[in-house]
């Protein structure tokens, strides 16, 4: 028989076995859940625009600023409604019932704004301007100058030149670069801890000697990973679809940001990531016996996933095109969290793209080779953690006592 | 296909330990061939070179004139010491799974494993997971993955461990209807009563070495020729008029004779008829038991030359 079909009866029956599971429609929905949730947190809680419509009231000398004051808050995109009130007592009620978001009252430098608790920092400004502007043109009417000729000579702004532009277009990809990332990197450290676990599996109960008289283990091990890993993708494309939808529903970001190439990168990613670790988790599953020895085994793999998403978190995020990022994006055990932050920024040039997959793919053909060689001199030995250098299959420490071959 | 598997001097260190000495026994066609010997004697190492999960230092395993090889070695149905089927898993895709991974196509697959669960009594489990089965009717189940791809060769690591009398038996027919059919089979087993009854022919292994073979007739007969004389009306010495006989043992009206070389058995039996009637004459066999305890003991029982 040949080795691919050997390969793909084992991987349908990692697949199959894992599918219809609970753990799987579990992780699936808190994953979803978690992805939703992170949208409409940044959606409504974080980017919560600030009111546009508010009702104010303007008490006795306070009326005259009324007109201005509206005027110039419309101007910056605020409506206000203006209630005139002759009595500070009435306004004061309204205010306390809610219906006013806030009162005016006095006027020059005497002017007064009471609110409930937080002060729209729009109609402040407007506030202050009018007010101001109403001190300056009695002052000039005084000294017998003209207040609008004067007036009219300070209606400019600063000029602004920005070196490094944050616009909303640029924190848009970033969120979208970190959230490829964060689903790829979420993914790989739950789908790698499963292709140890499913290793342990097989050899604690001992099935992994039937197996080994039938394939070789480099296909037995090749079967589970890619058999995991088409769950996970299959994950990943539903959690990737998710996040497509109630971005655009949301309007978090707009739909050009999150284009389709960096979808299908994110893919491509995943697919080149998780085969880069899976090999490592595969080869440390290997090395022990017992399930509750994985993690003395998965640290170091896990080590180095944690090291990446904080490195893309700390680095990447803050400035996808600094030199730093683009260092880190080229070393291969990295790659799959860091170049999705620049390819979603659009500051990865085509070729370095290439390049840095083409190095992660000679990884994991090293990987393989390494992990093959563990996980074969590993598989079969039963009892303590295997040492590593009996692992590598380096020439045998001296008496080593016989585990439980009987 | 009905060919001969041998073991061929084969060795295998673990540091300091020799856990196979030169290790050669031969299982032909249609025989059960009973491998046993105290624990780490060496019967899982000797199964797992065959099975080539293990590699020997030394020596060879013939399969059909020629040197074992991989595709070979795929034709081996195979059940390891410690039981290897996953817990939750469906019984019936267990067994598809095995078939598949030997080569059927899914169809086929599917058929021999329907099969084979209605032969050994499962039918109705198919669909139950592995774990929610009884002990007895998992080892059917290990049984049945062994043998759904139709093997040449089987080689059973302890099949009976944990069984019941009724599963022993019912395991033992249809590993008996495969050697019928022209296979080698290969069993190890503590349970030397089971051994004893139904393997053709017996190794017994002890420290790595093969310190007997034969079949289980050769082997018993192998000792002093005692018989069981069980004679109401005899009184001492009643066997003395018969030359080279020394009593072992008497209880009550019977009596354990063993007879020297070259004396007749029929003269020993005329003597007991002499001292009136006789209601038990026969040969006294000892167990397989006895003989490997002697041979754990250092009593050896003599080695046999390997064909």
């Amino acid at each position: 028989m040949k080795r691919r079909s050997l390969i793909r009866v084992i991987a349908t029956r990692e697949f199959m076995a894992r599918i219809r599971t609970r753990v799987f429609t579990i992780t699936t929905v808190l994953t979803v859940i978690a992805i939703g949730g992170y949208i409409l947190l940044q959606a409504y809680v974080f980017n919560k625009p600030t009111a546009t419509a508010l009702d104010v009231g303007f008490v006795g000398a306070a009326q005259s600023i009324a007109a201005p004051v509206r005027a110039e808050a419309g101007a910056a995109g605020e409506t206000i409604t203006v209630h005139l009130y002759t009595s500070a007592a009435a306004g004061k009620a309204d205010l306390e019932s809610g219906t006013l978001d806030a009162l005016v009252s006095g006027s020059g430098a005497g002017t007064v704004m009471a609110v409930q608790s937080t002060v729209d920092p729009t109609l402040e400004t407007a506030l202050n301007d009018q007010s101001r502007q109403q001190v300056l043109s009695e002052y000039l009417t005084q000294h017998d100058l003209p207040p609008s000729a004067v007036l009219s000579q300070l209606a400019f702004s600063v000029g602004v030149n920005e070196l490094s532009p944050v616009n909303a277009a640029r924190i848009e990809q970033i969120v979208v670069g970190l959230l490829v990332a964060g689903v790829l990197y979420v993914s790989m450290v739950i789908y790698g801890q499963l292709v140890a676990a499913g290793v342990i599996e097989e050899k604690s109960n001992r099935i992994v000697e039937i197996l080994l008289a039938t394939v070789r283990p480099w296909q037995l091990m090749m079967g589970k990973i890619i058999g995991i890993g088409l769950i996970a993708l299959i994950q990943v494309v539903l959690v990737a679809a998710v996040a497509l939808v109630l971005a655009s529903a949301t309007k978090l970001v707009s739909i050009p940001t999150l284009s389709v190439d960096v979808v299908i990168s994110g893919v491509v990613w995943f697919v080149l990531g998780y085969l880069m670790y899976a090999l490592l988790f595969a080869a440390a599953g290997s090395m022990v016996s017992r399930q509750e020895d994985v993690s003395s085994v998965a640290l170091p793999v896990i080590f180095v996933l944690v090291a990446g998403w904080i490195l893309a978190l700390t680095v990447a995020a803050p400035d996808p095109g600094s030199v730093g990022t683009t260092v880190l994006s080229f070393i291969p055990v990295f790659s799959p969290v860091i170049m999705p932050v620049r390819i979603a920024a659009g500051v990865a040039p085509f070729w370095q793209v290439a390049i840095s997959v083409v190095l992660v793919i000679g990884t994991i053909v090293l990987f393989a080779a390494v992990a093959g060689r563990i996980y074969r001199n590993s598989v079969l030995r039963v009892g303590g953690r295997v040492k590593f250098s009996d692992a590598l299959g380096l020439p045998p420490s001296v008496d080593r006592p016989a585990q439980r071959f009987s | 296909m009905h060919a001969v598997l041998e073991l061929s001097h084969l060795t295998k260190r673990y540091g300091q330990l020799e856990a196979l000495r030169d290790l050669s026994f031969v299982v032909r066609p249609g025989e059960i061939f009973g491998f046993v010997g105290a624990n780490g004697a060496g019967k899982t190492t000797t199964m797992r070179v065959v099975l080539g999960v293990l590699e020997a230092d030394s020596g060879s395993v013939i399969w059909d004139g020629a040197p074992i090889t991989f595709a070979a070695r795929r034709r081996i149905g195979y059940i390891p010491e410690d039981r290897g089927l996953y817990p939750k898993m469906a019984v019936l895709a267990q067994l598809e799974y095995f078939a598949q991974l030997h080569g059927l196509k899914r169809a086929a697959a599917r058929e021999a494993s329907t099969a084979l669960l209605e032969r050994v009594g499962l039918a109705d489990r198919g669909k139950s997971q592995l774990q929610s089965l009884s002990h007895g009717n998992q080892q059917r189940v290990q049984l049945a993955a062994a043998l759904v791809f139709s093997p040449e060769l089987l080689v059973l690591d302890e099949p009976f461990a944990g069984l019941d009398p009724v599963a022993v038996d019912s395991m033992t027919e249809v590993l008996r209807a495969e050697a019928d059919a022209g296979k080698p089979v290969v069993l190890s087993s503590h349970q030397l009563d089971i051994v004893e009854r139904i393997c053709d022919r017996v190794g017994i292994i002890n420290h790595g070495q093969m310190v007997a073979v034969g079949t289980v007739a050769e082997l018993t007969e192998r000792g002093p020729v005692r018989y069981w004389a069980d004679a109401p009306g005899a009184g001492t010495g009643w066997y003395d008029s018969v030359p080279g006989t020394t009593l072992v043992e008497q209880d009550g009206s019977r009596w354990l004779v063993q007879l020297g070389d070259g004396t007749d058995d029929q003269a020993v039996l005329r003597a007991a008829l002499a001292t009136g009637p006789v209601r038990e004459f026969r040969r006294d066999r000892p167990a397989l038991t006895q003989l490997f305890r002697d041979v754990m003991s250092g009593t050896a029982v003599g080695e046999e030359s390997d064909r």
